[in-house]
């Protein structure tokens, strides 16, 4: 057992526990909290894959930015919840059947890639080629969902002012 | 020997860290008074040495007290949150040419990610007292370094661009002939105006005004979780002072070439006068209205800071200008 393989499952027990912790919390703010900590295990985890960038931006927009905008809107929301209702029996089940297939349809996905097959060890790519392919050959889909970040921003801008009229 | 100082070196560094937060706070009560015409503190021990440590003694035998209506565990995790990114942040940091702990190629941008964690502490901390000044304070306090990181992310771009790296040790190499103060001036006013209201000190204190309102959001902690609070703090006015004389002040470069001290003697000079600046700021500057703090960050520096950007991507591309972008 060298230190990678103890590392590994390290972080990813604390991603699936903290996924646990998310469904089982009552507090909202527990699940947020669980939630980030889901986040954090995972940029741990692509660390572990020499992907240095992405694990940083991981933490950089999911466990930090976005986890606390989420913490902002709840912390004023009431403490005290009521219990989980019981009147989705019905939907609890569909959710459960849908959840299963698309995870069947991914494994499937991963299996027959032949990504899944054990390569000589890659190393990280830089962030200079990574910012080279993002701007040379994928310039057109990465403006594009700039685009759509942008159109985004501004219909909430709009909303919101909407209902400060 | 090697492996012994792998696991010996964080414990060296953050005894270090200790005691320059222990000297740093009788530095700034001293600095601060002398400016002030005041004596500053000097009953405790010889010229007042001892005056932390009375302090810090006095919180850890303090009661530990948990308001009865507040969200215990959080309660007590909120400080650690708060306090474990301040330190962790410090392992990219090069002090000198050896003595640095991890050497990952995205540096900067690791700082900036772990920094905003603790962000989360604040605001759990707040949340968790089940106090509505807490909850305010803990608000307004995510507020302020939300909207100051952007413009503190901005303002280094420029340095990112002209290097063409993340790594700090690359951008301390790129300062060997000039510092990035000078070509970067506009960054570096918008990185340390931001850097200031990071470190939450005048003229941003405003999450912790001491003279107009109860203490934000840690009004509710006393003893030594207060004082991890108050750790965090100064531990990262160590972070931001190292990370101000990496990027502006060339690191461990020595400048007009007198190499005649170690790299790591004129590391610790330049640390010293970025701190001594915060101080000098802190006992100078009247504190800001909150409703000027958040159009300050958005109207004025955010604006500047992608100014600078612009500016800096022409700049590269004027020929006899290039030595210096």
């Amino acid at each position: 057992m060298n230190a990678e393989f103890f590392a590994f499952s390290l972080f990813s027990v604390f991603a699936i526990g903290g996924a646990v912790f998310f469904l089982n919390a009552i507090r909202v703010m527990h699940m947020a909290l669980s939630l980030a900590f889901t986040f954090f295990s995972l940029a741990g985890i692509y660390l572990l894959l020499q992907a240095e960038f992405l694990a940083v931006v991981q933490v950089l927009v999911y466990a930090g930015g976005i986890s606390i905008l989420m913490i902002f809107g709840i912390m004023l929301t009431k403490p005290e919840e009521s219990g989980a209702s019981k009147s989705f029996q019905l939907h609890q089940w569909l959710s459960l059947i849908v959840v299963t297939g698309f995870f069947l349809v991914i494994m499937l996905i991963i299996y027959q890639n032949p990504i899944f097959a054990p390569t000589v060890k890659v190393y990280s790519p830089s962030v200079q080629s990574i910012g080279t392919t993002l701007f040379k050959d994928y310039a057109i889909p990465f403006e594009l969902a700039s685009i759509l970040l942008l159109v985004a921003l501004i219909g909430a801008i709009v909303l919101a002012r909407k209902e400060q009229k | 020997m090697n492996t012994l100082l792998l696991y010996l070196g964080p414990v060296i560094l953050l005894l270090i860290v200790l005691g320059f937060v222990t000297y740093a706070i009788l530095a700034e009560r001293k600095v601060i008074g002398w400016i002030q015409g005041r004596i500053g503190p000097n009953q405790v021990g010889p010229w007042g040495l001892l005056q932390t440590v009375a302090d810090i003694v006095k919180l850890l035998i303090k009661e530990d007290t948990i308001p009865k209506n507040a969200d215990k565990t959080l309660f007590k995790l909120s400080p650690i949150i708060a306090f474990v990114p301040a330190f962790v942040v410090l392992a990219v940091m090069p002090f000198s040419s050896q003595i640095q702990f991890t050497d990952i190629g995205v540096g900067l941008l690791y700082y900036m990610a772990i920094s905003s964690i603790t962000t989360i502490g604040i605001l759990i901390g707040g949340w968790a007292s089940n106090n509505k000044y807490a909850l305010l304070g803990g608000m307004r306090s995510a507020a302020q370094m939300i909207s100051y990181e952007i413009p503190l992310v901005m303002s280094v771009v420029g340095i990112v661009l002209t290097v063409g790296s993340l790594n700090l040790n690359d951008i301390v190499e790129a300062q060997q002939k000039t510092w990035f103060i000078f070509p970067q001036i506009i960054g570096f006013v918008v990185f340390i105006i931001s850097s200031v209201s990071e470190l939450n000190r005048t003229p941003f204190d405003l999450p912790e005004a001491e003279s107009e309102l109860v203490a934000g959001y840690h009004v509710e902690y006393s003893g030594f979780r207060f004082a991890f609070f108050m750790l965090a703090e100064y531990v990262y006015i160590f972070a931001m002072s190292s990370l101000t004389t990496v990027l502006f002040l060339g690191g461990w470069n020595a400048p007009f070439g007198f190499t005649f001290l170690p790299g790591i003697v004129w590391f610790i000079i330049k640390f010293s006068v970025v701190v001594f600046f915060l101080y000098w700021v802190r006992a100078t500057m009247p504190r800001i209205r909150v409703d000027q703090l958040m159009q300050f960050a958005w109207k004025v520096l955010l604006p500047v800071a992608l100014a600078n950007i612009i500016l800096t991507t022409l700049l590269k591309e004027v020929p006899f200008l290039t030595h210096y972008y």
